[in-house]
């Protein structure tokens, strides 16, 4: 009976860190005021650039600092269009989702075509340096053990990520600043804020956190390349809706990830509570798998709709976003 | 000391524009040639192949134009109607999913239509996509206006959802199925009965299609309806300030429902166009327009005669790298993705270098 | 003379325009210099160049006697130099405290207050401002904000201040706390330039005068040598008369009664509070408030386009509340509204003269399409009548100077010949002579029998320019005054609070007496 349960809270958290990855690196160019709507093609770049550096190397650590850096070269793509170009940034976004998904079939198509083929994850140490650790002590608490401390690195590196971005936020100085051009970009500038080199800085990181998540992704679907399904398949999306989920706030992305992930990882985990309780949730069984395909996607139109009848709910949202700033505009 | 910045030019000369484009689309390209290189492929040979679409040496090169319009006539259709919402700034991107649940109704009617007229059947068919789309668009615009929920993010969830729907019609086997092939044990969708498939008139060996006369035909009604109506004239109010049209005495909310529903209707129209061309549906007949159709739009600036010249030359490269495939499997169609999407990064760099300039500062030492 | 700052042959443009032609100026130390101009004459473009915002042309700036690059506003703040910018530069969501945080330099990353905060504390006390620090600044008011600012750049060790037209929001008690802080700062050593276009302040607090005109440098003169009329001349560049025509009219009945209007803002809080009054034809009525005490709110219940939660408003003794603002419009109410960024509301910035033209009447031809054939005379007509500088009917507005920009809003009201005009800062950021073009077209109509709700800023054109001049604060009604009984310092005290004449010597203002209500229920005949 534990057992159901302990899977299921194990899965969600291991489902669904992709999207914390996604949300926290969204909100953090939000945060400075931009809107980038291109999470899913940074995501997807940073995801098969990172995953072949990865198996090419045999090392995470490679793998992560690759996708970090491919992602954050996407970022700095958008950062030189938007605030140094001064495109529109829906755009720009759109255009790096368009690029980014196609740019992932390109690349894993060409290889798959080629002679060497598409690298396997099976067996290999990069596989086994991203399975779960076996924490000392916290591993072995009941339940809890198995559900929370036994994930892969990536899970509790994602995690930290969002603590200390909430952290960064609320108690630092440059935190403050950047706060300060989202809402009011004339304002920070007029206090000497550097307000282009902060967007710069802060969109690459940005992406370069979806980036890893995109790898997580990627690893966590055994890293088979399939011409005709994308590792991301639309968490990028999700993630920029929960960023309004989770008003903004690193922590609450972290409590969105959670919630959202409940219904998301009743997608592979139906069967199983169903067998186990027959009587209660047999009728899991009874709904197609597209219905739990297409639930998250179905959760985040509701939560669209919810949030937007509060205006509480908004208060994080930058008041500045998705506007361009050009100082001498008048 | 910085001897350089940037100033925003007070006028926009068409020509200038244009010839920063034109320099755009050669760069993108050129870049496009790097690729090809580097995968071993002679970019020239490669170019030469994908531009003519497949045409030169082909006994069968009807076949290639047939082939392009079928990529142009819903991208041009889908296009034009995201300009309308574009227009207005209201951010469709929905695209993908009004024609999916455009192309699901028509086909409802399109399967159960056996020994219905065909001029009937692809008029029922119309009107079914374009209802059922309009009323997911009139759906969203509503939400937009009443509560101002993120119509961008909004949209795309429906296009997530939409694409799981047709999967799962696809993929179901069952009594109420009609969508698919009744002899095959695997689900396959069917074939469309001979009352719902589009015709055209013949000439030669060549048929134009009647999708291409309407899509034509509807290029110049969007363009009369934006420049010359008291309805366009509205969109146009709308999108440049809504405060202003609410204190003109317009109703904003109407314009945008209505605006939302032809647009969101003429992506159905679209949808219903081409299931009735390709005899049939599948999850893959969207072709991506949805998303392509913004690229588009955007590529366009929202003009209607410039949404007609650059459908078509994202139709040529979408259906000159099919045709290249054949010949250099390595590139699949995804090449062309990725070309559109370098293309638009050039053409706004190119934007910002028709709408700024660099100038040099003076030096102030003589002072 | 030592100098602080000292401007050397600085010339800016924005593209054909030139915000500044080689202009020469210095800062002594220790001093208020006051930078005087009309509107558009380049005071703020200079100023900005001070601060970083932008980069001049050509020209060198030193300062305390060192040739300095100032290229973005951190350097400017490196050097000592702190602007308070016209339209505040605060981030709205922020406290006080986190609001000066920002631009404090090498006090650690990490936002642990307390002597970050002892430090604001101690110049607060320095200068004697009252300010809480915890305070949002969106629950500021305008004069608090103001204090922020200035503190801000107090706290971060600026010498030389400069304030852009520090007293346009503030009552005439508020500003005079404002000079008596400017006096202790320059006691202190700081060196001051306030910018502003009005005399009668600059003969109060400054050491000596600075006049722009047109983008050039004229002079500089010690204000104790010099008078007003002086100034004027400097700045105007001619003698000029500077009265404002006010034709006498026989005035009739009242065409717009408003009882009891009580009308919520955005935010869902009461902006205009049971305010009664009346606009006779022939009537020029004057709305004097500090900024934000619910003008907006007014003009746009009276066009319908605001709900009014309570209230009467008859129009030639038919009611139009709940009218929609099309009907409202038909009944010849006519409302203009300049907002602060001039093009927000009543224009669509990038469509063209003639499509702005029939803004609000492009609906009533018959047909689905757009007259634009009677649309463009009616725009040649207007831009002929009123002389708008245009390349053609057909240019964006947007592309437009700002007078120009008012001038085509202002004709398309009045060419339907409305009998009711409400205006709203309608000579918001114009020069003296496209005011007085304004004032001109306003004055025409009055002449026509028209009844014209003037709400404006500067009390010395109003008091020149109305007949009468009801003052507001916090929404609520305060008075109405005769402009030729009353004097701005009394319409100070009103529009602070202080003040408040109504059922003063036995009447009632803002009722008329020949009013089309006929009892106190206000019900009609």
């Amino acid at each position: 009976m534990l057992d159901v349960f302990t899977l299921f809270l194990f899965n969600i958290i291991v489902y669904n860190i992709p999207l914390l990855y996604g949300t926290t690196g969204e909100i953090m160019i939000e945060k400075s005021g931009s809107l980038n709507l291109g999470v899913e093609g940074t995501m997807a770049i940073g995801a098969v650039v990172g995953y072949l550096a990865g198996a090419k190397t045999d090392s995470l650590l490679v793998a992560v600092l690759v996708s970090f850096i491919a992602s954050g070269l996407v970022g700095l793509l958008f950062a030189f269009l938007t605030v140094t170009l001064q495109a529109n940034q829906n755009v720009t976004g759109l255009t790096i989702t368009t690029f980014g998904v196609a740019f992932y079939y390109f690349i894993g198509n060409a290889l798959s075509n080629s002679a060497g083929g598409w690298p396997a994850l099976n067996g290999t140490k990069l596989d086994a340096q991203s399975q779960a650790l076996h924490i000392p002590l916290l591993s072995d608490i009941p339940f809890a053990g198995k559900a929370i401390f036994s994930h892969g690195i990536l899970v509790y590196l994602g995690i930290i990520i969002a603590v200390l971005m909430w952290f960064y936020f609320k108690k630092t100085v440059p935190g403050l600043k950047l706060r300060a051009i989202g809402e009011n970009p004339g304002a920070a500038d007029s206090l000497g804020v550097n307000v282009a080199m902060y967007k710069y800085t802060h969109i690459i990181i940005g992406s370069g956190i979806m980036g890893i998540g995109g790898l997580y992704m990627g690893l966590n679907m055994g890293g088979t390349f399939e011409g005709s399904n994308c590792w991301i398949n639309g968490y990028g999306w999700i993630s920029i809706a929960l960023v309004i989920f989770a008003n903004w706030s690193p922590a609450k992305a972290l409590l969105g990830t959670l919630v959202f992930g409940f219904f998301n990882t009743l997608r592979v985990q139906n069967a199983a509570l169903a067998y186990a309780f027959p009587n209660a949730l047999g009728w899991l069984l009874k709904i197609p798998s597209h219905f739990f395909s297409a639930l998250p996607f179905i959760i985040t139109l509701i939560v669209l709709i919810i949030s937007s009848l509060s205006s509480k709910g908004r208060s994080g949202e930058p008041q500045a976003i998705g506007r361009n700033y050009y100082r001498e505009d008048r | 000391m910085r001897k350089y910045h940037l100033v925003r030019r007070a006028d926009s000369q068409l020509r200038r524009t244009l010839i920063f484009y034109a320099a755009g689309i050669l760069i993108s390209l050129a870049i496009g040639a790097v690729i090809l290189a580097c995968l071993g492929i002679n970019p020239f040979e490669y170019y030469g192949r994908m531009f003519t679409i497949g045409l030169v040496g082909n006994r069968y090169g009807y076949k290639s134009i047939e082939g392009l319009l079928k990529i142009f006539v819903p991208l041009l259709i889908t296009s034009l109607a995201l300009s309308l919402s574009f227009k207005m700034r209201f951010w469709n991107i929905g695209g993908e999913g009004e024609f999916l649940i455009g192309a699901i109704c028509a086909s409802c009617i399109a399967f159960n239509s056996t020994g219905m007229p065909n001029f009937v059947t692809i008029v029922l068919m119309c009107l079914a996509a374009m209802i059922s789309s309009g009323i997911i668009g009139i759906a969203i615009a509503a939400l937009k206006v009443r509560f101002n929920t993120n119509e961008t993010l909004m949209t795309l969830m429906i296009n997530y959802i939409m694409l799981y729907v047709i999967r799962y019609i696809g993929d179901t086997k069952a009594p109420w199925n009609f969508f698919l092939r009744e002899d095959s044990e695997r689900p396959i969708f069917g074939s469309f009965p001979e009352s719902a498939v589009m015709g055209g008139i013949p000439l030669g060996k060549f048929t134009l299609l009647w999708s291409v006369l309407i899509a034509i035909i509807l290029t110049v009604i969007v363009y009369i309806y934006l420049k010359y109506t008291k309805h366009g004239y509205e969109i146009s109010v709308v999108g440049d300030s809504s405060a202003t049209a609410k204190y003109a005495g317009m109703s904003v909310g109407k314009i945008v429902l209505r605006t939302m529903f032809i647009s969101s209707a003429l992506i159905g129209l679209a949808a219903a166009l081409t299931v009735s061309s390709a005899g049939t549906i599948s999850d893959t007949i969207t072709n991506d327009v949805g998303w392509t159709g913004i690229i588009v739009a955007w590529l366009s600036k929202l003009s209607v005669p410039a949404v007609f010249v650059t459908s078509i030359l994202i139709a040529v490269l979408q259906y000159g790298c099919q045709a290249a495939a054949t010949q250099y499997p390595a590139i699949d169609v995804n090449y062309a993705d990725l070309l559109q999407g370098i293309i638009l990064f050039s053409i706004l760099v190119a934007d910002f270098a028709a709408n700024f300039k660099i100038v040099r500062k003076e030096d102030a030492n003589n002072a | 003379m030592e100098y602080a700052i000292e401007l050397k042959g600085i010339t800016k443009s924005f593209g054909p325009v030139a915000a500044n032609k080689n202009i020469n100026l210095a800062l002594a130390k220790g001093e208020i210099l006051a930078l005087l101009g009309e509107n558009g004459s380049g005071k703020t473009t200079l100023m900005n160049m001070l601060s970083g915002i932008y980069m001049p042309d050509s020209g060198s700036i030193f300062i305390d006697g060192k040739k300095v690059q100032i290229n973005s506003p951190e350097d400017s703040g490196k050097l000592g130099i702190g602007m308070v910018h016209q339209h505040f530069k605060l981030v709205e969501r922020f406290t006080a405290l986190e609001n000066i945080r920002i631009g404090i330099r090498g006090e650690g990353r990490f936002m642990h207050g307390a002597d970050v905060r002892k430090k604001i504390e101690d110049t607060a006390a320095k200068f004697g401002f009252d300010i809480d620090l915890d305070k949002t600044v969106s629950n500021m008011a305008v004069s608090e904000k103001q204090t922020l600012e200035i503190l801000k750049v107090l706290c971060y060790g600026a010498k030389i201040i400069i304030l852009d037209e520090p007293t346009a929001v503030l009552t005439v008690q508020e500003i005079d706390r404002l000079f008596a802080v400017l006096r202790k700062m320059r006691e202190d050593g700081h060196s001051i330039i306030i910018i502003t276009h009005k005399l009668n302040e600059v003969m109060a607090i400054s050491d000596r005068v600075a006049v722009l005109r047109h983008g050039e440098y004229i002079d500089t003169v010690v204000t104790k040598e010099t008078d007003e009329k002086a100034l004027t001349e400097l700045m105007v560049g001619r003698k000029i008369e500077l009265s404002i025509e006010r034709p006498v009219m026989e005035k009739t009945h009242p065409l717009l009664e408003i009882r009891d209007l009580t009308v919520k803002n955005d935010e869902g809080a009461i902006a205009v509070d049971h305010i009664n009054f009346y606009i006779r034809g022939g009537e020029l009525l004057g709305v004097a408030g500090i900024a934000g005490s619910g003008q907006k709110e007014l003009c746009e219940a009276i066009a319908g386009l605001r709900p009014i939660e309570e209230g009467q408003m008859i129009h030639e003794g038919e009611s139009i509340v709940g009218m929609s603002p099309k009907k409202i419009l038909d009944h010849g109410i006519s409302m203009s509204f300049i907002p602060e960024d001039r093009l927000g509301m009543g224009l669509a910035p990038s469509l063209s003269i003639t499509d702005n033209m029939i803004l609000k009447n492009y609906n009533e031809t018959k047909g689905i399409f757009v007259d634009r054939k009677s649309a463009r005379a009616e725009a040649k007509k207007v831009i002929e009548r009123l002389e708008i500088n245009t390349p053609s009917t057909e240019t964006p507005v947007r592309r437009l100077s700002g007078g120009n920009v008012q001038k085509v809003l202002l004709g398309r009201e009045i060419k339907s010949g409305p009998n009711v005009l409400i205006t709203a800062y309608p000579v918001r950021g114009l020069d003296i002579n496209s005011s007085y073009t304004i004032y001109d077209i306003l004055n025409d109509q009055k002449k026509k029998g028209v009844g014209i709700l003037f709400v404006g800023e500067d009390l010395d054109v109003m008091l020149a320019l109305c007949d009468k001049i009801m003052v507001i604060c916090h929404g609520k009604l305060q008075g109405v005054v005769n402009s030729d009984h009353t004097t701005k310092e009394e319409i100070g005290l009103m529009m602070t609070g202080t003040l408040n004449i109504i059922n003063k010597e036995g009447k009632t203002d803002g009722i008329a007496k020949d009013s089309a209500f006929t009892d106190e229920e206000g019900s009609l005949t």
